[in-house]
C-alpha cells in the first residue's frame, strides 16, 4: 500500500468532488461490482476451503485444515496438478513458439500467402472448445477416425496409438487438440507486436547479413519482451483453466488419469457434493497461479510492463 | 540475341530464383500448416453431408449422394432452435451489459489520472486472469441466494460483470488514441465530463466499441462452465450445453449427426468471423493490452 495513506484518501475525495459522474461510473460502480462478484467469491471459497459442506444443508461443519490434509494425501489431487503442468508445458512449446514463428515469417515476408495461413490458424480461436473436443473426438475415433487413416495411408501406422484409452498420453492429446484450438491466439499478439517494432531495425539486420534465427533471437524476441510477458500470462492462465476439453472428450477417464484441478474441482463440488474440499482445490488453483504468475512478472519479466 | 544477353539473363533469373527459392519452401510448408487447421473442419463439412451408407468408403472419401437430412435430424433432435436463441440472448445482452459497464471506467483510466489508478488496474488483471473454477462455488451460492440460479437473467449478469474487464482494457486502449486536442475545445467552453464523454469520446469510440463488442460476443458464445453449472432446466441451455448431447450413443455412433451439429453450432460466429475478419484478426485490439 501507499506509504502515505492519509495523502493518498484526501486527494481521492478531492478528485471525486471535482469529477463526480467519473468517480461514481467510472471508478465506484465497477469497483464494487469487482468486490461483489469477484473479491466476495474469492474470500468465501477460502472461507469454505475450512469446512465441510453438501452445498444443499443450512448448516457447514467446521473442518480447520482437514480439507487441505485430505488433499496432501490425494492422488487425483497429484494426478491433476501435474496433468496441469503437462498441458502448460506443451501450451508453451506448440502454440506459443509456432504462433511466434508464424507470425514472423507473415511479419518479414518469407511466405506467400500469408493471409491464408493466419485466417486458418485464427479461426478456431472463436470456436467453442466443446465443439473443437467434439470434432476431434471424431477425427481421433480408433475405428472410422480420419487422422490414423491418414497415418496408415502416410504408411505411419506404427504411430497410431489408443489416442484417449492409453494413459500415458491422453492428457498429451487432449493438451494438442487444446493447443490446436489456441494458437492463433499467441500468433495474433505477435503479429501485432512484430509490426510495432520499427521496420528499421529488420533492415539494418538484414543487411549486417544476420539470418533469419539470428533476426528472431536477436531482434525480434528482446524488442517483443512485454508481448512474450502477456502470451506467457494468457497461456499460463489458459492451462490453469483447462476444463471445457475434459468435461467433453474425456471426463477424466481412462481412470481419473486426465482429471485437470478445474475439472477435479467440479466433480467434487457438484457430482460428490462436498463443496468444501471443492474449494480447497480452488484454493489451490488461486495459490498456483499467483504463485506463478508472480515468478513470471517478479523474475522472468521484470519491468515489462509499466503501467 | 547475343549470347553474352542469354547467359546474363539466365543468370537473373537464376538470382531472382534463389531469392525466390526459400520463400517457396517456406510457403509451402505454410500451406501443411494450413492444412492442419484447415483438415478437420473441412473434413467435418464433408461428413456432415454424407448419407449414413457412404460411410465405410473411408472418412475422406467425398460425398457421393450428398444430403442434409443430418443436419434436419440433428436440429429436430437437440432443440437447435431454442439453443441457438438463448445463446443469441446470452451473447447479445452478456456482451451488451459487459460494454455499459466499462465505457466510464475506460473513460476514467483514459483521461483522468485518479489516485490509486495502480490498484484499479490490479484489479482489473485479477479480474481478467482469475481461472473461472476458483470462484464457481461461491457465485453458485449466490446466485441461489438471489433465486437467480437456473434462470436466464442470472447467467446473463454473470456474463456482464465477467466481461467487464477485458471490455475495460479494450475501450480504454481505444480511448488513448483519440487526441486529448479533441475535447479540448469542449473543456474551454466549460463541458462537463459527462457532456465530454457522451458527446464527445463515446462517438469517437464506436469502432472500439464495436470490435470489444463483438470479441464479448464470441467469448459468450464459447463459454461452457458458467452455463453448465449455473442452469439446470435444459429451456435455458445456450449451445455450448446442449450440444454435449451430440456426444451420446444415440447422435456419436453416427458420424454425420455430430459433425451437422457441429457446424450448426458454428454458423453464427463463422458470420460474426467473416464480417469482423479485417478488425479482429489484425490484432490491433491487442494494443491496448500493452499497457
Amino acid at each position: 500500500m501507499s506509504s502515505r495513506p492519509s495523502d493518498e484518501r484526501t486527494s481521492f475525495i478531492a478528485f471525486a468532488r471535482r469529477h463526480v459522474f467519473v468517480t461514481l461510473f467510472g471508478i465506484v460502480v465497477p469497483v464494487a461490482l469487482f468486490a461483489c462478484f469477484i473479491g466476495y467469491p474469492i474470500v468465501y471459497t477460502i472461507y469454505l476451503s475450512f469446512f465441510e459442506w453438501n452445498g444443499m444443508a443450512a448448516t457447514k461443519t467446521f473442518v480447520g485444515v482437514a480439507n487441505y490434509v485430505y488433499m496432501a494425501g490425494d492422488n487425483y489431487f497429484y494426478i491433476s496438478l501435474i496433468n496441469n503442468l503437462k498441458w502448460l508445458a506443451v501450451s508453451l512449446a506448440f502454440p506459443v513458439v509456432l504462433g511466434f514463428l508464424i507470425a514472423y515469417a507473415m511479419r518479414v515476408r518469407a511466405v506467400y500467402f500469408p493471409t491464408l495461413l493466419r485466417t486458418a490458424i485464427f479461426f478456431p480461436v472463436t470456436m467453442s472448445l466443446v465443439a473443437v473436443g467434439l470434432m476431434f473426438l471424431l477425427i481421433l475415433n480408433p475405428i472410422f477416425g480420419a487422422f490414423d487413416s491418414l497415418l496408415r495411408a502416410l504408411g505411419l501406422g506404427f504411430l497410431i496409438h489408443e489416442w484417449f484409452g492409453d494413459y500415458h498420453i491422453a492428457i498429451y492429446t487432449l493438451a494438442v487438440v487444446g493447443g490446436w484450438a489456441f494458437t492463433g491466439l499467441p500468433m495474433i499478439f505477435y503479429f501485432a507486436g512484430i509490426g510495432d517494432v520499427p521496420k528499421e531495425t529488420f533492415d539494418a539486420a538484414r543487411i549486417e547479413g544476420a539470418g533469419h534465427l539470428r533476426m528472431m533471437l536477436k531482434v525480434a524476441l528482446p524488442q517483443l519482451r512485454p508481448v512474450t510477458a502477456v502470451v506467457v500470462m494468457l497461456t499460463l492462465f489458459e492451462s490453469l483453466k483447462a476444463f471445457d476439453l475434459i468435461a467433453v472428450m474425456t471426463k477424466g477417464a481412462p481412470f481419473g488419469r486426465t482429471d485437470v484441478l478445474g475439472y477435479l474441482v467440479y466433480l467434487e463440488s457438484f457430482w460428490n457434493s462436498r463443496f468444501g474440499y471443492g474449494a480447497t482445490v480452488s484454493v489451490a488453483i488461486l495459490v498456483l497461479s499467483i504463485a506463478i504468475a508472480a515468478l513470471l512478472l517478479g523474475k522472468v519479466f521484470r519491468g515489462a510492463f509499466d503501467v | 540475341m547475343s549470347s553474352r544477353a542469354v547467359v546474363q539473363g539466365r543468370g537473373r533469373a537464376l538470382r531472382r530464383l534463389r531469392y525466390a527459392a526459400p520463400r517457396i519452401l517456406a510457403t509451402l510448408l505454410a500451406f501443411l500448416l494450413a492444412a492442419v487447421w484447415l483438415g478437420p473442419l473441412a473434413l467435418i463439412v464433408i461428413t456432415s453431408i454424407k448419407p449414413n451408407k457412404e460411410f465405410l468408403n473411408g472418412p475422406f472419401a467425398l460425398p457421393i449422394a450428398p444430403t442434409l437430412e443430418p443436419y434436419q435430424k440433428v436440429w429436430e433432435g437437440l432443440n437447435f432452435g431454442a439453443l441457438m436463441q438463448n445463446s443469441l440472448l446470452y451473447a447479445t445482452t452478456g456482451s451488451a451489459l459487459a460494454v455499459s459497464l466499462a465505457l466510464v471506467p475506460a473513460f476514467a483510466l483514459s483521461r483522468f489520472d485518479p489516485p490509486g489508478k495502480k490498484y484499479i488496474f490490479a484489479l482489473l488483471l485479477t479480474g481478467l486472469m482469475l481461472p473461472q473454477q476458483t470462484v464457481l462455488i461461491p457465485l453458485y451460492d449466490m446466485l441461489r441466494w438471489l433465486h437467480l440460479l437456473d434462470t436466464r437473467i442470472g447467467l446473463i449478469v454473470v456474463h456482464g460483470v465477467y466481461g467487464m474487464p477485458s471490455q475495460i482494457v479494450i475501450l480504454r486502449g481505444f480511448m488513448t488514441t483519440i487526441p486529448r486536442e479533441i475535447e479540448k475545445a469542449a473543456e474551454i467552453e466549460g463541458a462537463t465530463d459527462f457532456q465530454i464523454f457522451y458527446k464527445v469520446i463515446l462517438p469517437l469510440s464506436l469502432p472500439g466499441i464495436i470490435v470489444g463488442y463483438t470479441l464479448n460476443f464470441i467469448a459468450i458464445w464459447k463459454e461452457f462452465v458458467f452455463a453448465l453449472v449455473f442452469l439446470n432446466s435444459e429451456a435455458n441451455f445456450p449451445v455450448t450445453v446442449g450440444m454435449l448431447k451430440l456426444n451420446s450413443d444415440r447422435y456419436i455412433s453416427a458420424f454425420n449427426l455430430p459433425s451437422a451439429g457441429l457446424v450448426i453450432s458454428q454458423i453464427p460466429i463463422a458470420i460474426l468471423f467473416i464480417l469482423a475478419y479485417r478488425r479482429i484478426s489484425s490484432g490491433n485490439f491487442i494494443g491496448s493490452v500493452k499497457g
